[in-house]
């Protein structure tokens, strides 16, 4: 057959390479992390950027989507925002440069630019696969971000937030955290943009959960409309632990967020809520992979969809069940509300299933509003337009009212119900 | 639950190779050396007495395919296939164009007689008279045989081989050959384009209702054959027929390719029902030799009000790799895929199916049943997509599987894509095994195990099952049971 000839590279794949080479010079890190920056970068060279033709980026073409990346600036002016919940912990990372100061107590928080100078970050830096676009490239450029860990036993009484904002240019940043056996918290990571100039971001979350901790992870994104969004959260559940992580995107105009955990303790318990809001002329992937590993473990998965204008809108989701995994109990649902015919929706469930005695299942819908439920709110008076952001406030708000802590629900709704006054 | 590891024991020990198709033939063949090259397609085009643009055809394909790539993204495991190390022609010595079926060497009817086919006429006469049924036969490369030809000419149906159909209906042929399955439109595809040997070809028209089942059996018999056969179906407006297709092989080590293309086309107010019943040689306990089964189907609702459904029974066959497919071009056809895909020892299945919505109005429905027993694995693999402009686009899917045993894995990968507001698209999958309470339900009621489990598999199968024409659903149950032996009972 004919031999692989590599395509020429794209504007932005050129525009990594040359900032590579200009940042090279400052990136925190020399010896191993320097060395695993270098065959990160190579390895996104050889590869280029994922098209269509890598599975893991069917519906997300990042070649062909990616068309210009925002140099990097380390003087852009970014200012501190109040926390989404009165009351929270607030840990900074303010364009590209975390503060690891305000940390509460029973935290132990380092910056990520810490351990890269120190070298401690090397081992961590390699890429999840062959596909794992965004793992090399955060790994090649990543600067800075927080590495957390919360005790055992320790309980945090409010939120955590950690408020990532970014008003232009690029930033790459790590969050590992480890959560102790038998804590409890609530982290809610937060990206947001000020002003209308472009930016890029890459976020790489490494979640360790130890046995019979209680850990709820809110992800809000409201980049702005110009942004691109790449992030991905992975994470491994250790034994009757319980991991609930809730997914709003709310803005960019690129966004790819990825969650990949592993199950990997008995008894364990995972939930993933997401609420994924589309307009403009945005195209957002969320991918989700999860391994059931061990046996007696279950997870669910509900994520709920909203599409306007000329927005691109993807889910993929993965369900792995070992073969030793017997009696897991795994459950999917993606609902979409398609609501303009110049809008597109795709879906990938997938069930990769190795043992015998287990229930997993998977449902995906894809539907307009239900054309009785609106006549039913005009009937009693209530003007189309308001009537149809009803529903679809509903619709999503079901998968928001799960949360245990009334502020950050009021806090989500607001986020919502704020996106879909200038949408819908 | 003790009883239940029992039957689990007994499907590890059962194989495959109880293949009950696996007698070999002996008769003289007559072959082309091994290998692919342009020289070859010109032989094959020559033995088979094409037209010109026929061989062009077939060369052009045959340059496309020396510039693709084979497509790794299926969840399939196999080396890597030698093409030329397959002969892609093999035809029965005696062959010389039979004129009726008493001229078809015994030793061939034999075979069919063994395979249990109902070729002779007169045994299906002995029969109801409503249930007649039309086969073409193909035995490797050639069609052996067309029963019932005359009959189905009176209603001005036209079944023959495809080779014939070339000759005789030259352009007719050229008309739709292609016009569904492009000779670009994938390796294995357009491999078969370049090289396919025979198949069948039917033609309904205008306001025909199809009198009788029309059926194709295909066998390959000789060693390091490839079979690729080419079907082509056409039904004009307002025409229906119902189609099946049967398939045995001999037990070799080696595997072997067989590389299928069926193309069907609905015009308006068409119908066009397909059954397979796919039971090629699955390899033996070590997972050694098999056919490997790279198919391509796919049906063109062209016409408004049209409608194609695809109906499968996967039992056998090492490797299966087949995506049964409608493009729902017309407003308001309809498309539907029914499929069982049992799959043991260690077979491997994906398969699925693709519904491409286009036109306005169309629905389509998706009901498929994996069970995967032994080491197999079964993955349902699927795509429904909405275009921009089709509004009202419907469709449902539900894909369960059955897990029988802890070796064996099932996976589910659907493909769903809507590009317009008014589509309404429901996709749900299960994988379980069989439920503990159901079949305490059956012992409880002295049901024996082994029946129990037999009534529960059918049950749930029963939806796929009921959409075969009758005289093969009780085949397709047989098949279903001899491969999960031991199991199913």
């Amino acid at each position: 057959m004919t031999a692989h000839i590599p395509a020429p590279m794209t504007a932005a794949e050129s525009a990594l390479m040359d900032a590579y080479a200009a940042q090279l010079g400052d990136l925190p890190g020399d010896g191993a992390v320097l060395s695993a920056r270098d065959t990160l970068l190579s390895e996104l060279k050889a590869a280029g950027l994922p098209t269509r033709r890598v599975e893991a980026w069917h519906y997300t073409d990042l070649r062909a989507l990616l068309r210009t990346v925002p140099t990097y600036d380390a003087t852009a002016f970014v200012q501190p925002v109040e926390p989404l919940t009165a009351g929270s912990a607030v840990l900074r990372v303010l364009g590209g440069h975390a503060d690891a100061s305000g940390a509460p107590e029973g935290l132990d928080v380092i910056t990520y630019a810490q351990s890269l100078l120190d070298g401690s970050a090397a081992g961590d830096l390699a890429a999840r696969g062959d596909e794992d676009a965004i793992g090399r490239l955060n790994g090649s450029f990543v600067r800075d971000g927080l590495e957390v860990s919360l005790a055992e036993d320790s309980v945090l009484a409010q939120p955590l937030e950690l408020q990532i904002v970014q008003s232009a240019g690029q930033s790459h940043l790590r969050f590992p955290f480890t959560f102790g056996a038998r804590s409890k918290a609530t982290v809610i990571e937060r990206h947001l943009s000020q002003g209308d100039t472009a930016s890029l971001i890459s976020s790489v979350s490494d979640l360790i959960i130890e046995d019979g901790a209680d850990v709820t992870w809110i992800l809000v994104q409201e980049q702005g409309a110009s942004d691109t969004h790449l992030g991905q959260l992975n994470f491994e559940l250790g034994a009757d632990a319980q991991f609930r992580l809730f997914v709003i995107n709310a803005g960019g105009k690129l966004v790819r967020q990825e969650v990949h955990g592993v199950v990997n303790g008995e008894g364990s318990d995972f939930k993933l809520r997401a609420v994924n809001l589309m307009g403009g002329e945005s195209h957002t992937d969320l991918t989700f992979t999860l391994g059931h590993d061990v046996p007696n473990t279950t997870s669910t998965e509900i994520i709920r969809n909203v599409v306007f204008d000329r927005a691109r809108g993807v889910f993929q989701g993965q369900i792995r069940v070992a073969q030793d995994a017997q009696k897991t109990d795994a459950k999917m649902a993606c609902n979409t509300l398609l609501l303009s015919d110049d809008a597109d929706f795709s879906a990938k469930p997938e069930l990769e299933i190795f043992a015998d005695d287990v229930q997993c299942g998977h449902g995906a819908t894809v539907i307009d509003l239900n054309p009785t439920h609106l006549y039913y709110l005009q009937a009693r008076g209530i003007p189309e337009k308001r009537a149809r952001q009803m529903l679809v406030n509903a619709f999503v708000d079901e998968v928001v009212e799960e949360l245990e802590d009334e502020a950050v629900v009021a806090a989500l709704e607001g986020i919502i119900e704020t996106w879909l006054d200038r949408h819908a | 639950m003790a009883a239940v590891q029992e039957t689990i024991d007994q499907v590890r020990l059962i194989d495959v190779d109880q293949y009950k198709y696996g007698f070999e033939s002996a008769i003289e063949m007559d072959k082309a050396p091994k290998g692919l090259s342009e020289e070859i397609i010109r032989f094959i085009s020559a033995k088979k007495d094409e037209p010109e643009w026929m061989l062009a055809w077939r060369l052009e394909a045959y340059q496309r395919w020396l510039t693709m790539d084979e497509p790794n993204w299926a969840r399939v495991d196999y080396p890597k296939i030698d093409f030329n190390d397959i002969h892609y022609y093999a035809a029965p010595k005696s062959q010389s164009g039979p004129k009726s079926i008493d001229e078809v060497d015994p030793e061939i009817l034999k075979i069919y007689e063994k395979l249990g086919i109902p070729l002779r006429e007169q045994e299906i006469l002995a029969g109801v008279k409503s249930s007649k049924i039309a086969v073409d036969a193909v035995f490797d490369s050639v069609s052996v045989v067309t029963t019932f030809k005359e009959e189905l000419k009176k209603a001005g149906v036209i079944f023959m081989s495809i080779s014939e159909a070339i000759r005789e209906y030259p352009d007719l042929v050229r008309q739709y050959l292609g016009s569904v399955v492009p000779t670009t439109d994938n390796y294995y595809a357009t491999l078969n384009s370049a090289v396919f040997t025979d198949g069948s070809f039917v033609f309904v028209p205008k306001g025909v209702r199809c009198p009788m089942e029309l059926s194709t059996y295909f066998r390959i018999n000789e060693k390091n054959t490839g079979q690729f056969e080419r079907t082509l179906i056409i039904a004009e407006e307002g025409a229906y027929v119902s189609y099946l297709e049967g398939c045995t092989a001999p037990q070799r080590d080696e595997n072997q390719l067989h590389a299928a293309v069926v193309e069907l086309v609905a015009l308006d107010d068409a119908e066009i029902k397909y059954s397979t019943v796919q039971n090629w040689y699955p390899g033996d306990k070590q997972g050694k030799g098999g056919i490997y089964n790279f198919v391509t189907k796919r049906g063109d609702c062209r016409g408004h009000r049209s409608k194609i459904s695809w109906t499968q029974v996967e039992t056998g066959s090492a490797i299966t790799w087949k995506y049964p497919s409608c493009i729902l071009r017309g407003d308001e056809s309809r498309g539907e895929f029914y499929s069982i895909a049992v799959s043991n020892g260690h077979q491997q299945i994906d398969s699925g199916t693709k519904m491409i919505h286009l036109g306005k109005n169309t629905s389509s429905r998706i009901i498929s049943k994996g069970i995967a027993a032994g080491v197999s694995q079964n993955t349902y693999r699927g795509q429904v997509s909405a275009h921009r402009r089709a509004t009202n686009a419907r469709n449902f899917t539900q894909c369960d599987s059955l897990l029988i045993g802890d070796r064996c894995g099932a996976h589910t990968v659907p493909y769903i894509e809507a590009k317009n507001a008014t589509a309404q698209f429901e996709h749900e999958a299960t994988t379980s095994k069989i439920s503990e309470d159901q079949l305490f339900y059956c012992l409880q009621r002295g049901i024996p195990e082994e029946a129990a489990i037999a009534l529960i598999v059918n049950g749930f199968v029963k939806e796929v099952i009921q959409e075969l024409p009758m005289e093969f659903a009780v085949e397709a149950q047989k098949l279903i049971g001899i491969s999960l032996e031991g199991s199913v009972g």
